[in-house]
């Protein structure tokens, strides 16, 4: 592996949180949009050991949590979780396949908005089923297409190992 | 070049998990209070060149959306103002109309002038009242500044107006002295003569200087006495050698007329108007 590689995949996930500060409000409804922050964070811990993809969630989650006090906490708990258990899925199923990725990209931001909701406790009743079993799994739609068109157009780029890099 | 399973069920990864985990539930509890600084912190850091990135964009998208909603209001008040000196002269008319109305010793019924886009219409055009309002045909038609023609037709609601342009227009007419007297007819049907009207049958020895103003006579009862029907230009042609013609500039212009009285009753009996329109006797 050329040590190049392992700043291409930082600058990948560079971009992905600067498209989601510049592009994401261009994309449509706000619900349904891809969520590129947790898409760069889902990349890195399908690519790194459980501890650093938990931490890293709550980083990330800690700074969503910053730009909505309202549910503060909430974000990073679920990023946690999401970081966490996508690092031990990628683990589990063992596979460099892209449809495993694209789904593990939709279940990972389904998972996310779930906790983030229940955690917040903000959403009941209908509102929380719309959110659960529409806008998510759209978002979640999104967000895995994304995904994978970054990991088909930029494959090779995004393949490293952080536990090898 | 991939990490097994059993790499990744280390205990130091496991306690960053369970410690990540604490946090954000200890962050959950956080007071309220407590929340909206440490928020603040985040974003006034680590978020800010993000936020600002975000900033810029928003600013770059409603800029845009801006542009187009001022593009599109400046076109509308360019279109606004192409429209303002034709308002402004309609303004001026209507209130030559209101003015002439209060001085006016016969009946009339105000019409507003229905035009038609088409190179016949300052010829006849309908105006907006007809036998309902008491208009009948031959009334005269006037505007502030003077004749406009008769009326043609009567329908219930509308009437035709045959314009002083109307090759088969005539009028009786005299110099606003009285020391001529003629019949004032269209000058032509076609060319640009057909803007200008002809005083006719003046007799040889009269002479009629430029800008003499002709009216009405009055003679035949159709058209009452003293209303302006334009202003002498010059001499036409000669007919005979026994009898003048006279070019005469119209008082009014048709096609710039969009709303008219009809008279429909007589003046008193001897009275002239022209007293009347000589106040308005200037084109707005």
């Amino acid at each position: 592996m050329r040590k190049s590689d392992r700043y291409r995949f930082w600058i990948v996930l560079i971009g992905l949180v600067l498209l989601h500060f510049s592009v994401r409000t261009r994309l449509g409804d706000d619900r349904i949009a891809p969520d590129f922050l947790l898409l760069a964070l889902l990349m890195y811990t399908i690519r790194a050991a459980p501890g650093p993809s938990a931490a890293a969630g709550f980083v990330v989650g800690l700074l969503r949590d910053a730009l909505t006090p309202a549910s503060f906490g909430s974000a990073a708990l679920a990023h946690t979780l999401v970081g966490y258990f996508s690092s031990w899925a990628k683990a589990v199923f063992f596979a460099e396949n892209l449809f495993v990725n694209g789904c593990i990209l939709f279940g990972g931001t389904w998972v996310r908005n779930l906790v983030v909701v229940l955690a917040s406790g903000e959403l009941k009743g209908s509102p929380l089923a719309w959110e659960l079993l529409v806008w998510s799994p759209l978002q979640s739609l999104t967000t895995a297409a994304v995904g994978v068109v970054v990991l088909w157009t930029l494959g090779r780029w995004v393949s490293v190992r952080m536990g090898d890099a | 070049m991939t990490i097994g399973a059993d790499r990744y069920g280390s205990r130091a990864g496991t306690l960053v998990f369970l410690g990540c985990v604490a946090l954000s539930v200890a962050a959950m509890s956080v007071p309220d209070t407590w929340r909206e600084p440490i928020s603040r912190a985040i974003r006034q850091t680590i978020l800010a060149p993000l936020l600002a990135l975000q900033e810029e964009t928003e600013t770059l998208r409603s800029s845009r959306a801006r542009l187009a909603a001022v593009t599109a209001e400046r076109d509308s008040a360019i279109l606004a103002a192409a429209f303002l000196p034709e308002l402004r002269a309609e303004n001026a008319r209507l209130r030559g109309l209101l003015g002439l109305g209060s001085r006016l010793s016969v009946a009339y019924v105000p019409a507003e002038v229905l035009h038609e886009a088409g190179p016949t219409d300052p010829l006849t055009f309908l105006v907006s009242a007809g036998r309902k309002q008491g208009v009948r045909p031959l009334d005269t038609v006037v505007s502030p500044e003077g004749l406009v023609g008769v009326v043609a037709s009567v329908d219930e609601q509308t009437s035709v107006v045959a314009t002083w342009a109307h090759p088969e227009f005539r009028a009786s007419a005299m110099a606003v002295d009285g020391s001529v007297y003629g019949i004032v007819a269209p000058r032509g049907s076609e060319g640009p003569g057909i803007w200008l009207l002809e005083l006719q049958g003046v007799p040889y020895r009269n002479q009629v200087p430029d800008s003499t103003l002709i009216v009405s006579s009055g003679l035949g009862g159709v058209i009452p006495r003293g209303i302006p029907l334009g202003t002498v230009i010059g001499p036409g042609a000669e007919v005979e050698h026994w009898e003048r013609t006279y070019l005469v500039r119209p008082a009014v212009h048709p096609a710039s007329v969009t709303h008219v009285m009809i008279l429909t009753g007589a003046p008193r009996s001897g009275a002239s108007l022209k007293d009347l329109f000589q106040a308005e006797g200037k084109s707005p």
